[in-house]
């Protein structure tokens, strides 16, 4: 099953205000943190580390490190950008003693956060490769050692390639490659400036065309992946790549590209506000991290590279080395990349969000539900990442005892305002009347996009969102809807839906949609609605 | 039989009352020790981590508590509580003093200087197109002179001869230092860079910072987002995910060395004009200036500061017997190694904001 188990931090998390997080239960701490109900003081002896999600399969390291130093960490795993903001608006402080992200690079980007940190220890490294399935190697003739970003980059071009990457707006990986393959593309020779990145968009334009996943996290990525089998290469963390060989028998060949990679280096931060006998054991468990016992496990079991000269990468490392490519050094350039890469790189998206307005929905929760969809449709200037995207395709579709109305609006390059304000005004005028009849509402947003898409022959990431907060009362069942999605054609079936758990919801009915769908489940009822929808648009 | 057991028994009394005598004592030193805590440069982290050293501040009754930090990003952080700072220049220690009102000579118990790491491919490119030159199988100069003409000129390692045999050596020629506004080594970088740009004299004012800031804002830019604390990059280094040329302390490598821990390929290059570290211990409270005394003056405190590849202040000798089976890396001596004066504190604030601004 997708979603993983849900603990205590989501719930402090949500207080933060932190959207992209996988809502994991901490690596190492048995009583998921009940000392957050305390008044939000640690247990001594225990850290509470924002981490980068890719970090739960260092678990066993973890482990032993509480066996050798006492210390636990209680891990609240994040999109390493939203931990970059909750650090640098100080809205860390007090929650946390340490962060563990997979770079502090984008983190340095932000004047806000010096001296907010201090005591970084890198504890391994992992640059962000390209994975591609042995046929697609024979394929294209490629000679791994060989092949460079503009190589990668003529295949896609060509319609050869297809791959999987994680939203750059939330995830470090994704962020990295963009960085890489724009790096790669321009020929430029030294850090990133505006000016490369203006010159190299329309190449990066064609390279996105062949992007047919998107992911929030680098895990869930991995598990789309694997599950849609019609998806060529994969851009993740080595170790990720590496790890789904061994777990998933995906028999990947891990293609560090000729011409440079960027690299995730770990390191264990304390937070300038933490305690003194917490940052004592920051500094405990990063001596722990550094000890060569320690990094002959991790990169054994996780194939991250040691920051030692004592320990040997694990087999499957290559020794070949590999030109570092710059981080860029000013915030202009990585939110400007970011910037383009959201509106107008990527593949656009057409999004239906399926909404329940049905009786139940009457007063706070349809107050709820609007305020969240006035946020998702904010004005022309919301950061990035955090309204709809400029060409992006977005129908409301409320329901009760049937679908009540289907409002489609695209989001234009020039002038976004117009429309914006127009889903804001579709949303003001939700009313919640009638039964909740779930799974007829879902199959009707599969023949909406259908039809969308015959219509306008055009090339998207498309998906669904289902918001409810009751059960299935009224129309098709749980069977009816399993029998349709089985028999779409293939196309159809790679739209993942979304669920959202808020009120009464049927977690498991919904689970059910999401595990069929090839979706997500995320949870409402702890924290609040606005931030799930935020967060599911990683995935969209 | 009776006696046997009398015997014993004596003996075992003997021996209990000597383990109490040795736990007492060990007690009492537990007691006695006063904990001292101070925010450190992070390549003098593992000196203090050291059980060894641990073991010699214990005798000496010092418990010695550290955290890290950028040398120049220490006065961003609250020093109330610390006992000492350290950082690893005299530059940031003066401010940090006239900051804290400390009055009094900080303690200089070690420096080291600045060098360059590289894998071999790297140091023999760079020596086949005269940026260098080779002394050992695994150290040299680096000519300073014809780096920072290579960088003026934006010269990438495709267009150096020899260079084409090996994919990682591409992209701007470039030295990776850590953020000079933050972190003392990148600062000293600019400091050595500086003099030499400004003809061999130090930068002092205005004229001076003008004439040698756009390439300073070059070497610096080229970087892209930079590490705030030394011993990351190094790290990087070490695990393969950097740049081929990386500006460390000597001490870092030294270290590995005289522990005998096997640096493969690497090779250390001392710029022909490079800044010494003067690791200063800025004393905020009386156990922290006793601390920095004992550094200085200990003797088993400096063997062990040697064995942490550390030079100890007006004891050559010390590092030269401790370093002499490693000179296949390292030039003990200094020899063909200019000191570049460091800029006033002020001046240097300047050259690292200009160069790092955007």
């Amino acid at each position: 099953m997708i979603p993983p188990p849900r603990g205590v931090p989501r719930r402090a998390l949500m207080a933060l205000g932190l959207a992209a997080v996988l809502p994991v239960s901490a690596c190492t701490s048995e009583d998921g943190g009940d000392h957050r109900n305390k008044g939000g003081r640690r247990a001594p002896g225990t850290l509470r580390v924002l981490a980068s999600s890719e970090l739960t399969d260092m678990k066993p390291v973890l482990d032993a490190a509480r066996e050798a130093t006492g210390v636990t960490v209680e891990a609240t795993w994040s999109g390493t950008l939203d931990a970059v903001e909750a650090v640098a608006s100080g809205k860390a402080d007090g929650a946390y003693e340490a962060i563990w992200l997979s770079s502090n690079d984008y983190l340095r980007l932000r004047p806000e956060a010096a001296g907010k940190i201090t005591s970084e220890t890198p504890v391994m490294t992992s640059p962000v490769a390209l994975g591609v399935t042995s046929g697609a190697v024979r394929r294209l003739g490629w000679d791994p050692e060989q092949v460079t970003w503009a190589r990668i980059h003529q295949a896609v071009a060509d319609g050869k390639l297809t791959y999987g990457m994680t939203d750059p707006v939330r995830s470090n990986s994704g962020f990295s490659a963009l960085v890489s393959i724009a790096s790669g593309l321009s020929g430029a020779q030294s850090a990133l400036r505006d000016s490369d990145v203006r010159r190299v968009a329309p190449k990066l334009k064609r390279f996105f065309a062949g992007q047919r996943l998107t992911s929030g996290s680098s895990g869930w990525l991995a598990q789309a992946y694997a599950r849609r089998g019609d998806v060529d290469a994969l851009i993740n963390y080595e170790s990720v790549l590496l790890s789904l060989n061994r777990d998933h028998h995906t028999g990947l060949t891990v293609i560090r590209p000729r011409d440079g990679v960027v690299t995730a280096d770990y390191p264990l931060t304390a937070l300038a506000s933490a305690p003194q006998d917490a940052r004592d054991e920051v500094r405990a468990l990063a001596g722990y991290l550094r000890s060569p016992k320690a990094q002959r496990t991790l990169t054994g079991r996780t194939f991250r590279r040691p920051v030692v000269v004592s320990v040997r990468p694990a087999a499957p490392l290559s020794a070949a080395k590999r030109r570092e490519l710059p981080f860029p050094g000013s915030r202009s350039v990585a939110d400007g990349l970011l910037a383009a890469y959201e509106n107008e790189l990527r593949r656009p998206s057409r999004t239906v969000y399926v909404l329940d307005t049905s009786g139940s929905m009457e007063g706070d929760r349809l107050d709820r539900l609007k305020a969240a969809l006035t946020r998702l449709a904010g004005a022309d200037g919301s950061p990035t990442g955090e309204r709809f995207r400029d060409r992006e395709e977005v129908t409301l579709m409320p329901f009760g005892s049937r679908v009540k109305a289907v409002r489609t609006h695209t989001v234009p390059e020039d002038g976004p305002g117009a429309a914006l304000a127009a889903i804001r005004a579709d949303a003001e005028a939700l009313t919640a009347d009638g039964e909740t009849a779930i799974f007829s509402s879902l199959q009707e947003a599969y023949r909406h996009l259908a039809r969308r898409a015959s219509a306008l022959g055009d090339d998207r990431f498309t998906s669904i969102v289902l918001m409810t907060d009751g059960e299935n009362t009224a129309g098709a069942s749980a069977d009816d809807f399993d029998a349709f999605y089985r028999r779409l054609p293939a196309p159809q079936r790679t739209t993942p839906v979304f669920p959202i758990v808020f009120g009464d919801s049927d977690r498991g009915e919904l689970e059910s949609i999401a595990s069929l769908t090839g979706g997500r489940l995320f949870d409402a009822t702890k924290g609040s609605l606005d931030e799930a929808f935020e967060e599911i648009r990683g995935y969209q | 039989m009776r006696r046997i057991f009398g015997i014993v028994l004596a003996v075992l009394l003997i021996g209990g009352v000597a383990a109490a005598l040795i736990a007492g004592r060990e007690k009492d030193k537990g007691t006695a020790t006063t904990t001292v805590r101070g925010v450190i440069g992070s390549e003098k982290a593992e000196f203090f981590a050291d059980p060894d050293v641990v073991k010699a501040l214990a005798d000496k009754g010092f418990t010695v508590k550290t955290e890290t930090s950028g040398s120049w990003a220490m006065e961003n952080l609250p020093l109330k509580g610390y006992d000492f700072a350290f950082p690893s220049s005299e530059s940031p220690a003066v401010e940090l003093a006239r900051k804290a009102g400390v009055k009094g000579t900080p303690q200089r118990p070690f420096y080291s200087p600045l060098v360059v790491v590289a894998h071999r491919n790297a140091a023999e490119v760079l020596a086949g197109n005269g940026l260098a030159t080779l002394t050992g199988k695994n150290t040299g100069t680096l000519r300073m002179g014809a780096y920072l003409e290579a960088a003026e000129r934006d010269r990438t390692w495709q267009r150096l001869k020899g260079a084409e045999k090996y994919s990682e050596l591409n992209g701007v020629v470039s030295i990776t230092s850590t953020d000079p506004a933050q972190s003392n080594s990148g600062a000293l970088y600019l400091a050595a860079a500086s003099y030499v740009a400004n003809g061999g004299r130090i930068v002092a004012d205005d004229a001076d910072l003008a004439r040698t800031a756009p390439l300073m804002k070059k070497l610096i830019s080229v970087q892209g987002a930079q590490q705030s604390s030394s011993d990351a990059p190094f790290r990087d280094f070490i695990s393969g995910a950097a740049n081929p040329l990386v500006l460390v302390y000597e001490s870092q490598v030294a270290s590995l060395l005289m522990q005998r821990q096997d640096v493969g390929d690497m090779v250390v290059l001392y710029p022909d004009v490079t800044v010494n570290s003067d690791h200063t211990l800025v004393p905020l409270t009386p156990e922290g200036r006793r601390l920095g005394e004992l550094l200085s003056g200990d003797k088993k405190l400096r063997e062990l500061a040697v064995r942490h590849g550390f030079r100890p202040q007006g004891a050559a000798s010390e590092f030269t017997a401790a370093t002499a089976s490693h000179t296949a890396y390292l030039n003990q001596r200094l020899t063909g190694v200019r000191q570049a004066p460091v800029p006033r504190a002020g001046v240097l604030r300047d050259l690292a904001r200009r160069a790092t601004s955007q």
